[in-house]
């Protein structure tokens, strides 16, 4: 079995590096040749991915109800340092792989107006899409860096040679931002190693955690075992799963480090990283400029998966690794989330340029994924009750997708538009739907998408987000119900701006002309299928909640068992009454 | 008909029929018919088809099914014959079925409940069912789901047949549109109008989705349902209001309703958060949504369970969520020790926190109510609103849109306690006032219709607020026909002189008869006219029975007296304002006889519904028919507010039972009140503007400061401006300026100190390391120039320097040696 998957997922990340490679051998004056290639290529991967959603696809099927890893495979790649070539898919990494896929696709789509060096764009495209794919399946946390940072290369450099008049300063602004994070990562990788040890696990948990294969026969899982066991010195790992089994069961991560344990340091130093590239405030304003001068099919690639990277980052790694370091940092992590999804709406109001104010929509939406992942209320109010916290977690993967698919539909929406008239000025727009009345109707329903409009994908995302958040902080609760009114205040506002009035008020009015059958066949399915999630949102939970509320439980199973030995985070709570104060009162009395 | 099964299909389909006439429209509208008129047609057929449906729905499948008590509960103990058991309560029926599904995990509780039963043997009739789940969380479920009972049906069948009267009533009015059209409003840069395409299609998907809304909300059967729809219908009537995308003043207003509106869904998102985050359910009745056999209990039946005889009290999961602290971990506390803390309602106490946050829950639902039935203080995008076609304006302020608000506080009823409904009153006694003054002076014959709506959506949520249930959602109903007949009646006018303004309208019954008189039967129904203790106009009854509650709150409540005096004169300004409007426009002399002389009486498909709705609005609330709304609403009321409730935060608070204000004592007086100031109001209305033996001018110039103050609408958009709109901006622009200066000035003086660093560096590379390098390369070269005049190219005094050199270094390492 494990060969297939091996296959599989290895074809599904690498197709795309083979197509480049493929695409280097192209006579250089062939660039729509090159472009068809490019699309075939994300299309067939794009496809290779649908199939493994259908029900019927033998060994290639995701299975939904399954909530561990599947499809796994390991294969040693660099064994000194006890790195393996490993890889698999749950519900949390399924959904964002589809919808790389996807997303891929129709902004290959989207990228027919480049003419500048076709071919090295369109094979840094696919290699940037091996990357990002690599991400989601890598379950070997080198391997993850590894692919973290192959992805960065080609993203600087489609910003900085395909982008606007300021794209050096943008991509170099990417490039820096997305490196210090990475550098952040890569010290909490060698500190998660280092004090690493296989040998703290059980047989069963190592299983588990797929260091020895449940393909063995009960014997040789045995063996390996006594093998692993009969090392004089500690087994290092950079095996994700067992950092899990290692963190949530074992104190290998408590070291004392400077006051704090280990996996506080961790936590906050992965955290950094990933949350440069959700993006929250504030580590966010590289995300404005790289958007205002990456060309679209860049825009909608960064908004639209970049941007999850981020999110699945904290939910496989942050939190399973260090539950006690994300215990202890709940509330910075939803104040984080809060934080943004505020500030960012705030600023999208202030924009003038329409591709900006998207960007700050992303902002501010990305804040609702931290939010939901952090709401810890396992143990609010000392009542074991998970369910909350399911509930956000699922609304921020929900949210992920959701954010998606409308953001790249944003996105794509603004760069028809300025094709047509070379400008974003809001101020100089007016009257579109008279014009492009198609093209008008599909963008309000898109970006009605990311108001949150019932009906539409935003919604369930962010209305299961804010509902989940009571039970962990009234005060934060209320200010994330109150994000709903400046959403609407700047969409609606734009929409106005952009959309109605009486006539066009900018330049190159005789240049809007309708929309293109290209065009149409990006936005129509990105439309569609914001509806769709939209009123039938069990087809995206039902593949990530099994996934999902196997984390959630796992966490508060830990939290469970280590009850007696954590703070209580009810006394964090301000509206609760806080259990210090009559000390305090009486200390002042005497 | 099994109601249990019949009900959901039938008004499942009603609902979704105008669901699929706006796909159609929406794909294919332009392409039906001859400029799009098909479309039109279909959405009138599909609400027709709706309105049949509801009808079928109430008179031959809920009625037959379910009698009813006439006033009060006294004859309750007649109730439904149908069999309920997959959906929860419904008959009183002690049968093994209901035992076993409800309580059949409980001893206890299950003799408690028989023992209530004996106490309290009626149950309100209704059926419930989830037909999808948007998501499920362990135990938290979200889904799409049906609540119906006799409110339910009411609503559906006053909704769909009141929206089919407009649909027929749009197809005269929006025949402009089927061409292409001038908008002499809208003033291109070019100093010419705008001409544009008709959109005759796009107003009829936009309605038929609007329909479908409403009924959505109507039809849930739980709240996050009803809030999904609720944001649904503010989008409709985004759209709707901003039908003229060209004029500015539409979007503006557009954008106003939308943005309000979700102030309010603010507040209601708070209020969902608390009660998914204590209950655990947002469903309204008790649904076994798993399909295992047992019912899991809604929040009615959480607030008001059948243990407490459906009096309300706080559930078990607030108070849990207000004793967290107290709760040991991992120990879940016993029944006894939720009782004590319930128990604990001093200051300070754990019951009293529970209590808040119920109340809490209550305001925040009531926030959102508050924003759609444009409440004060979020009253002000309804005026606005009139910037849309005027069947919109029939529609989102009569049946639909603005009822929704009330409709949901009278559904969320249970869940209200004595404070909340105080509060509820208060906020409805304010609006009624401040609506009505506004209206004396407005010249805008839609805005007067608007000011007048938001004034009687206040009657309403007073009605409600003061314990008159039934009393608030039978005069939902009848405002709904008389509102939506005055509007139409509006927009018949306005049709035919091409102007909202009334000062250049006046004399206009010779030339529009039928408008005239249906809209005369509208003012007089508005105004509650009739003969006193015999018969009258819809109005006359619902607003007798909502004075006659207020009474009887008053005598229970003698400081809450206020609410009252301010509702009775507020009928006085009514009737005042309503019958300036008729004169204005249908008497007296022509003021603008260009205006008049085009005038006509507007085509048969507009006219035809004034008169079926004018009959109606005169007939539908006599409560000599053998359906009558009164006893229909009777049957829908929510359990536990048959007896009088006292209020538990605030002293001396008592909702009394509404059956007592029927008693002669309240309602003949409410009914003299009703009828003196009606007539004086009228009276007023006669002597300034019917007969003007007094000049209103003269009136506003001497009293010059209110009437300013009113002309200004009270200065609430200034002050909004002032208060949020403004602040808000301004913090927008700090925000987006902040990271432009001060987190990328960080980022980008950090890159600067790097390049200066590294520009020292160079520096110091160059001149120091390099310097040193160099300096030393330097100094031996020179070293060796000097040492060239050794180099002589002589082997001879070569040898003689390797020889001597040699020789004095054995002599040293000898001497070294030794």
């Amino acid at each position: 079995m494990e060969s297939t998957y091996l296959t599989l997922l290895s074809t599904v990340v690498f197709l795309p590096a083979l197509g480049a490679l493929v695409l280097a051998f192209f006579p250089r004056e062939k660039t729509e040749a090159m472009k068809y290639f490019a699309l075939g290529v994300t299309a067939l991967v794009f496809l290779l991915t649908l199939i493994m959603a259908l029900p019927s696809a033998g060994d290639w099927q995701f299975d939904a109800a399954v909530t561990d890893m599947q499809k796994v495979f390991s294969v040693g790649w660099i064994p000194s340092f006890n790195i393996n070539y490993f890889m698999g898919l749950d519900g949390i990494s399924f959904p964002l792989v589809l919808l790389t896929t996807f997303v891929t696709m129709l902004s290959m789509a989207a990228s027919w107006p480049i003419e500048k060096h076709v071919k090295a764009y369109c094979i840094l495209f696919l290699i940037l899409e091996t990357g990002v794919l690599g991400v989601f399946l890598a379950l070997d946390f080198f391997l993850f860096y590894v692919f973290w940072e192959v992805m960065l290369l080609p993203m600087y450099f489609l910003i900085g040679v395909w982008g606007g008049p300021r794209r050096e300063y943008a991509a170099i602004k990417f490039f820096l931002y997305t490196l210090l994070g990475g550098v952040f990562m890569l010290i909490a990788i060698l500190m998660l190693y280092f004090s690493s040890d296989l040998k703290m696990l059980s047989k069963d948990q190592l299983v588990a955690a797929h260091v020895i294969s449940p393909e063995l026969s009960e014997g040789e899982q045995a063996a390996r075992f006594a093998e692993i066991q009969a090392h004089t010195t500690p087994r290092r790992t950079f095996n994700i799963l067992a950092l899990q089994q290692l963190g949530q069961h074992t104190d290998a991560f408590n070291g004392d480090v400077l006051g704090k344990p280990l996996q506080w340091w961790a936590f906050l130093l992965l955290l950094i990283g990933f949350v440069i590239k959700v993006p929250s405030v504030p580590l966010h304003t590289w995300l404005p400029d790289a958007h205002v001068e990456a060309p679209t099919p860049i825009s909608m690639i960064l908004a639209g998966i970049l941007l999850k990277l981020g999110g699945y980052g904290i939910i496989r790694i942050c939190y399973p690794i260090c539950p006690q370091a994300g215990y202890e940092l709940a509330y910075f992590v939803c104040a984080l989330g809060v934080v943004s999804m505020v500030y960012g709406a705030f600023a999208a109001l202030a924009q003038k340029d329409f591709k900006r104010l998207v960007a700050y929509s992303s902002v501010s939406h990305m804040g609702y994924v931290v939010l939901g992942i952090g709401v810890w209320s396992a143990v609010a109010g000392n009542e074991f009750n998970a369910d909350a916290w399911k509930m956000g977690m699922n609304g921020a993967m929900f949210q992920m997708i959701a954010h998606g698919i409308a953001s790249p539909g944003m996105f794509f929406m603004v760069g028809v538009i300025y094709e047509r008239v070379h400008h974003r000025n809001l101020d100089q727009f007016g009257g579109l739907f008279a014009k492009m009345p198609l093209y008008s109707g599909l963008a309000i329903g898109i970006f009605f998408a990311g108001l949150g409009l019932p009906g539409l994908c935003g919604f369930i995302g962010e209305v299961f987000v804010t509902l989940s958040v009571w039970s962990f902080n009234h005060t934060l609760a209320v200010v994330t119900a109150s994000v709903v009114v400046l959403t609407a205040a700047y969409i609606l506002w734009t929409l106005q701006r952009v959309y109605l009035g009486p006539e066009y008020k900018g330049p190159h009015g005789d240049h809007l002309h309708p929309m293109t059958t290209r065009e149409l066949a990006i936005a129509l399915p990105l439309f569609v299928l914001a509806i769709a999630m939209g009123v039938y949102p069990q087809m995206v939970f039902h593949y990530m909640t099994p996934s999902v509320n196997q984390t959630v439980d796992d966490l508060a199973g830990w939290a469970q068992r280590n009850a007696a030995n954590l703070p209580q985070m009810a006394a964090f709570d301000p509206t609760a009454p806080a259990p210090v104060a009559p000390a305090l009162v009486q200390a002042e009395i005497q | 008909m099994d109601p249990v099964t019949t009900l959901p299909v039938l008004l499942g389909i009603a609902w979704l029929v105008p669901l699929a006439s706006f796909t159609l429209i929406l794909l294919f509208g332009p392409r039906m018919g001859k400029h799009g008129q098909g479309a039109g047609v279909l959405a009138t057929a599909a609400i027709g088809t709706s309105a049949i449906l509801s009808l079928i729905a109430l008179f031959f499948v809920w009625v037959p099914a379910y009698d009813w008590a006439p006033e009060h509960h006294a004859a309750h103990a007649e109730h439904g014959a149908a069999d309920h058991h997959d959906t929860g309560h419904g008959d009183a029926g002690h049968d093994d079925a209901h035992e076993k599904d409800a309580h059949g995990a409980d001893e206890h509780k299950a003799e408690e409940h028989k023992t209530a039963d004996e106490h309290h043997e009626w149950r309100k009739p209704y059926v419930a069912g989830e037909w999808y789940t948007l998501g499920q969380f362990g135990k938290l479920r979200i889904g799409i789901s049906y609540y119906i009972d006799s409110l339910t049906v009411t609503m559906f069948a006053m909704i769909t047949f009141i929206a089919t009267m407009i649909h027929f009533y749009a197809n005269g009015y929006m025949h402009d549109e089927l061409h292409e059209i001038t908008d002499h409003e809208v003033t291109l840069s070019n100093g010419h109008h705008l001409h544009r395409p008709g959109r005759f299609h796009r107003f009829f998907q936009y309605l038929s989705l609007f329909c479908f809304s409403m009924l959505g909300i109507v039809i849930a059967g739980n709240i996050a349902m009803v809030f999904v729809f609720w944001e649904l219908v503010g989008i409709c009537s985004y759209f709707l209001i901003g039908f003229y995308i060209e004029r500015k003043s539409a979007s503006n207003a557009a954008n106003k309703a939308f943005i309000v509106n979700r102030v309010g869904d603010f507040g209601m998102i708070i209020g969902l958060m608390i009660l998914i985050a204590t209950l655990g359910t947002f469903s309204f009745g008790d649904i076994d949504t798993d399909g295992d056999g047992t019912v899991e209990p809604g929040i009615f039946s959480l607030v008001r369970t059948e243990a407490n005889n459906h009096a309300l009290v706080v559930p078990d999961g607030m108070v849990r969520a207000a004793a967290a602290s107290e709760i040991a971990a991992g120990v879940e506390p016993s029944a006894e020790q939720i009782a004590k803390w319930r128990a604990e309602t001093g200051p300070g106490g754990i019951g009293r926190t529970a209590y808040w946050l119920l109340i809490v829950a209550g305001l925040g639902i009531f926030c959102g109510c508050v924003g759609k039935s444009a409440q004060f203080p979020l009253h002000v995008w309804l005026p606005d609103a009139m910037e849309g076609p005027t069947p919109v304006s029939a529609l989102v302020h009569s049946a639909t849109m603005v009822a929704a608000g009330v409709y949901l506080v009278g559904r969320f009823y249970p869940v209200f306690t004595p404070e909340t409904l105080l509060v509820i009153a208060i906020i409805g006694c304010i609006t009624l006032f401040i609506a009505a003054t506004i209206a004396i002076v407005a010249v805008d014959i839609k805005r007067v219709l608007a000011y007048s709506t938001v004034s009687q959506l206040g009657y309403m949520m007073l009605a409600l607020g003061v314990g008159g249930w039934s009393a608030g959602m039978f005069h939902l109903i009848t405002h709904a026909f008389f509102k939506s007949l005055l509007f139409m009646c509006s927009g018949s006018v306005i049709h035919a002189v091409h102007t909202n303004d009334m000062t250049k309208m006046g004399g206009l019954r010779h030339k529009m008869p039928f408008t005239a008189y249906t809209m005369l039967a509208g003012c007089l129904a508005i105004m509650g006219a009739g003969i006193p203790f015999m018969i009258g106009l819809s109005g006359y009854y619902s607003k007798d029975a909502i004075l006659a509650q207020a009474l009887s709150f008053k005598a229970s409540n003698p400081q809450w007296g206020f609410l009252f005096y301010v509702a009775a004169a507020g009928a006085a300004i009514t009737a005042f304002y309503m019958f300036r409007l008729w004169f204005m426009t249908f008497a007296g002399k022509p003021r603008d006889h260009h205006a008049y002389d085009h005038a006509h009486e507007s085509p048969k498909i507009m006219y035809y519904p004034l008169i079926v709705l004018a009959v109606l609005a005169v007939v539908v609330a006599w409560p000599f028919w053998p359906v009558s709304i009164v006893a229909l609403l009777e049957q829908a009321r929510p359990e536990g507010f048959h007896e009088t409730v006292n209020g538990v935060l605030v002293s001396n608070l008592t909702h009394p039972a509404e059956h007592i204000s029927h008693e002669p004592n309240f309602h003949n007086q409410a009914t003299w009140v009703a009828t003196f100031v009606g007539l004086s109001g009228l009276g007023l209305a006669i002597v300034f503007y019917g007969l003007s033996l007094l000049n209103p001018a003269e009136v506003a110039r001497q009293f010059k400061p209110v009437y300013t103050f009113l002309w200004n609408k009270w200065y609430f958009d200034e002050l909004y401006d002032y208060l949020f709109v403004k602040p808000t901006l301004f913090v927008a622009n700090r925000v987006a300026e902040f990271d432009k200066v001060v987190i990328d000035g960080i980022i980008d003086s950090l890159a600067m100190l790097t390049r200066m660093v590294a520009r020292l560096d160079d520096l110091s590379d160059r001149y120091l390391v390099d310097g040193f390098v160099n300096g030393l390369a330097a100094w031996t070269y020179a070293t060796g120039s000097k040492l060239r005049s050794a180099e002589t190219g002589r082997i001879r005094q070569y040898v003689m320097f390797i020889v001597v050199g040699t020789v004095a270094m054995f002599v040293l390492i000898s001497l070294y040696i030794s």
